[in-house]
């Protein structure tokens, strides 16, 4: 049970959290070894995001003071963890800790093969290669950014079949990661289930906010996969998040353990693509766990070519040791209610001061709804990038746009206009405490407050591909905060 | 330093240039446990667990042991997505020792190469190497292009005792440039040169090289994994660099390039971890894009944060002339034994590996029957010493006939992991060697169970004939 007590469905159509008379409880671990952070003057901070092109990913690690870029390799080891890190055992073929890594995932997800690769989109890159022809479809819960491009790259075209209130912020559901079953079938009906190599269902959604996917929608995803005869693949980024959504808010899993949780959900699936750096707890690493054996059987012949030998996968032996032993961590039903209770927390916060936010908070991330936020600033203009940068200058938090400059632009070189225009505040596992999400609040809620001072950006460099990462913008008009 | 009068130059005995911090213990296998062993690995020596192998040769690669520093920079990791203090500081070594102002990090050596061909290689075309490795022609092949060795003759004959076996052919060179100069996306040079046997290239050859290929026009990337023995080598043969440092030899070496590959589990001494560096910032624009779709973002390229300020600092220690002295001194030192015991080798032995000749060792076995690999399995028999083949199984079929390619060097290779094993561990090694070249008329050669289509001989299982 979260901190903030169980979340009911109370009508049909909103999400409110009952807050039970409980005592407060604490993260279910303390802290055995810290990283200072330099703190910042605000001029400082205006230096910075000028040098970054208001392009938070460009900024120095060291000018920031929250980094809530990402929950990707981030998290803090156990000690348990960091032990394993001196129990690497390097060679370059049969390593044990390589072992340990494959009986981990099978024993955990209950896949059949497993290929290591060096981090998540190592194993997106193998499974697009072997499973993608030209002209081949694959319907998916929602794009993500690595994961589409990887696709288009072998010939495939992406389909949205999420439901539609994924795409609605203010749209209180349980499961807004679900996929619309009627959509999928449309698109099987429309071109034939013998183009649609498999079907890539992301638990959680990261673009949609963290949303998670319920058991019920993965069990009848996975009955029309089979009754077409189509393979679904899962994108388990995150599906310990995703478990314990479906223990809180799910008609009979609230007794369940997660560890179980877990294994139901993969056991519907033909397999997974995982990165290792988001619930695995390690910095480095991923994997691509299958059931058919031709698969694994081609993905080991790839391995070698991009990543490194099937036995390890562009990993040194050490973060195979150290992802096999956050395998077991992350199913532990006391840190994951305490995981997904710290990004509530903070949400919650925002919540209560009128902050428009991604509602209902998710799993790993809060998204500020920059549209309604700033809603002075047209598309266009990038209102998302602009209230990241003015974050970072207020109070040196480091968040991520996920709009419109993520979403890229379209073969005839249009932008993509995305319904979701979003700060993605995103909360690594195990790093700060209640007091930085304390200071996160404030400095977002003072920047509500006074959000007319934010004017929008224009784009000054721009690459071909995954835009966000390195293009590079300046104030449209002047603006100071 | 303490010398005896009665000594030559250069033959006093010399220790480690380190102590020894943390160890890692070894399982001790019989003769019996390993027969079985390597039959349930197909006799393919790369499906051992590593547990049961006593000392292992198979590769320098990722297998160093790191330093007390380097560790400490392990604890140090920023492993924030962008703009980690480690990318800086490894963009600042690298800068300072090569000279290349742009790097983008990979997990290793061949994400370096994927970025690298996945932005300048487009199908048809041909890229020149003084010899490919393994995975550098996988790549190229994969994109379509061809892969083409154009080393001097020398490096064919085992037994040519010559102080650059690792160069480039320049007028073999020239001369495929003034003929397929459109269709040659770039001229690469592996340093030291891995499949000729770890073989150095020359200061003047690889000048030579750039020359030529700005006459043409050509972009010239080296394959840096090796650069400090390959430095060391330039200082002791070649005329004039005796007096230089080896930073100084590093540095006039990335001069003549346009950039460089590099697997930081070789001469970085890490782990993992590898970069592309380039001069032009064009390009360097170009490759971020597959960088980021391949490797990671371009301030962490699919590396933790630690894992970059290792490599960091590896790159600081490699060009220290004592540990480059103890790390050549280590081979030499087994390749001296080995030749004492008249057991045919590759002459002069390389910077990381000694190479048995295995058409000498066992001439009654035809090649297509393998006999590096035979030789390699009975070592592993013998004494649990595991080396790998670079003969037949490494070069694969000619994908036009379909047939298997009979290299003209069939070698097995001892591989040298650094700072890792003592000279005991040498002397267990030349036992081992020795017993199976006194039993050589006893082994046959091995026949495929089962073969995969691409880089068989790290998947592939066998049977003896």
């Amino acid at each position: 049970m979260g901190a903030l007590g169980r979340i009911y469905l109370h009508r049909r159509e909103e999400l409110v959290v009952v807050k039970e008379k409980q005592r407060r409880t604490a993260p279910p671990y303390k802290i055995k070894a810290v990283e200072p952070i330099a703190m910042t003057t605000r001029d400082q901070r205006w230096q910075a995001i000028e040098k970054a092109g208001y392009n938070t990913f460009l900024l120095d690690s060291k000018d920031v003071y929250i980094d809530l870029l990402t929950d990707s390799g981030t998290s803090a080891m156990s000690d348990h963890q960091w032990a394993g890190i001196m129990l690497g055992d390097e060679a370059y073929a049969g390593s044990r800790n390589w072992f340990n890594l494959e009986e981990a995932v099978k024993d955990i997800y209950g896949f059949e093969y497993v290929v290591p690769t060096h981090q998540g989109r190592g194993a997106e890159h193998l499974l697009s290669r072997i499973l993608i022809n030209e002209g081949d479809y694959i319907p998916g819960n929602m794009y993500f950014t690595t994961t589409r491009v990887h696709q288009e790259l072998q010939g495939g075209i992406f389909r949205d079949v999420i439901i539609d209130e994924a795409h609605d912020p203010t749209a209180e559901h349980p499961f807004k990661g679900n996929v619309d079953i009627g959509k999928l079938e449309a698109l099987i009906d429309e071109v034939g289930a013998d183009r649609i190599p498999y079907v890539s269902l992301a638990v959680t959604v990261n673009m949609a906010g963290g949303q998670p996917v319920s058991m019920a929608n993965i069990k009848a995803v996975s009955t029309v996969c089979r009754e077409h005869g189509i393979r679904l693949m899962f994108d388990a980024t995150r599906l310990v998040e995703n478990a314990y959504f479906i223990k809180e808010r799910e008609e009979g899993y609230a007794d369940t353990p997660v560890r179980d949780i877990v294994k139901e959900m993969m056991s519907y699936g033909d397999g997974c693509t995982m990165s290792g750096k988001k619930d695995c707890l390690v910095n480095i690493g991923g994997f691509l766990a299958v059931n058919d054996p031709d698969i694994y059987q081609r993905a080991t012949q790839l391995v070698v070519v991009f990543e490194g030998m099937p036995s390890y996968g562009g990993m040194a032996g050490r973060d195979m040791e150290a992802m096999a032993r956050g395998i077991y961590e992350m199913v532990d039903d006391h840190y994951i209610a305490h995981r997904v209770g710290q990004v509530q927390y903070l949400g919650r916060q925002l919540l209560d001061a009128g902050v428009p936010i991604v509602r209902p908070v998710g799993g790993h991330a809060v998204f500020l709804d920059a549209r309604k936020f700033l809603d002075h600033i047209s598309q266009e203009q990038f209102p998302a990038q602009a209230l990241a940068a003015a974050l970072y200058v207020d109070s040196g938090v480091r968040g991520m746009e996920r709009g419109i400059v993520s979403a890229g632009r379209k073969d005839n070189g249009e932008h993509y206009f995305p319904k979701l225009e979003m700060v993605r505040l995103t909360i690594p596992r195990r790093v700060y405490t209640d007091r930085h999400m304390d200071v996160v609040a404030d400095s977002v809620i003072a920047l509500y407050e006074g959000r007319q001072k934010i004017k929008g950006l224009e784009m000054v460099y721009e690459p071909p591909t995954l835009r966000f990462f390195t293009a590079r913008f300046q104030q449209l008009e002047k603006w100071k905060i | 330093m303490p010398k005896t009068d009665n000594r030559e130059e250069g033959d006093w005995l010399e220790a480690e240039p380190f102590r020894i911090k943390v160890v890692e213990p070894i399982r001790r296998t019989t003769r019996a446990e390993r027969e079985r062993l390597v039959e349930d690995a197909g006799f393919n020596l790369f499906s051992l667990r590593s547990e049961d192998v006593f000392i292992d040769l198979l590769t320098d690669s990722g297998t160093s042991a790191m330093s007390d520093r380097q560790w400490a920079g392990i604890m140090l990791g920023d492993e924030a997505y962008a703009g980690s203090r480690n990318f800086y500081h490894l963009q600042e070594v690298v800068e300072d020792l090569f000279g290349f102002p742009y790097v983008i990090p990979t997990h290793q050596g061949r994400g370096a190469e994927n970025v690298l061909f996945a932005t300048v290689l487009s199908e048809g075309q041909y890229v020149p190497n003084n010899m490919h490795f393994d995975t550098t022609k996988a790549h190229v092949e994969h994109r379509g292009g061809i892969a083409v060795n154009l080393p001097i003759p020398e490096a064919y004959d085992p037994e040519a005792d010559h102080p650059f076996k690792g160069d480039m052919d320049l007028a073999a060179l020239d001369d495929f440039l003034k003929e397929n100069g459109e269709q040659v996306a770039l001229t690469m040079v592996t340093i030291t040169c891995n499949s000729g046997g770890g073989q150095p290239v020359s200061m003047a050859n690889i000048r030579g090289v750039s020359e030529i290929c700005k006459k043409h026009g050509i972009m010239f990337i080296i394959d840096a994994c090796r650069f400090a023995e390959n430095a060391f080598f330039i200082k002791e043969r070649e005329d004039s660099y005796q007096d230089k440092d080896i930073n100084e030899i590093v540095r006039e070496i990335m001069s003549y390039a346009d950039g460089c590959t590099m697997s930081g589990k070789k001469d970085a001494l890490v782990n993992i971890g590898g970069f592309l560096a380039l001069r032009d910032e064009d390009l360097y624009q170009q490759a971020t894009v597959w960088g980021v779709l391949f490797e990671g973002f371009p301030t962490y390229g699919g590396l933790a944060g630690r894992d970059i300020e290792a490599m960091a600092r590896g790159l600081e220690e490699v060009t220290d002339e004592a540990y480059l002295a103890y790390r050549i001194g280590q081979i030499r030192y087994l390749a001296g034994l080995l030749d004492d015991a008249g057991v045919p080798i590759i002459k002069p032995p390389g910077g990381h590996a000694v190479y048995l000749d295995a058409r000498r060792f066992l001439p009654h076995v035809p090649q297509k029957t393998f006999p590096g690999q035979a030789i390699a399995i009975e070592l592993y028999i013998e004494g649990g010493v595991r080396g790998v083949e670079i003969g037949t199984v490494l070069s694969g079929r000619d994908p036009r006939t379909g047939e298997n390619i009979c290299p003209e060097l069939d070698m097995v290779r001892l591989t040298i992991p650094r700072r890792v094993y003592t000279n005991r561990h040498m002397k267990a090694i030349v036992e081992t060697v020795k017993r199976v070249y006194q039993r050589r008329d006893g082994i046959g050669g091995l026949v495929f169970e089962y073969e995969p289509p691409v880089l068989r001989h790290f998947t592939a299982r066998f049977k003896r004939v």
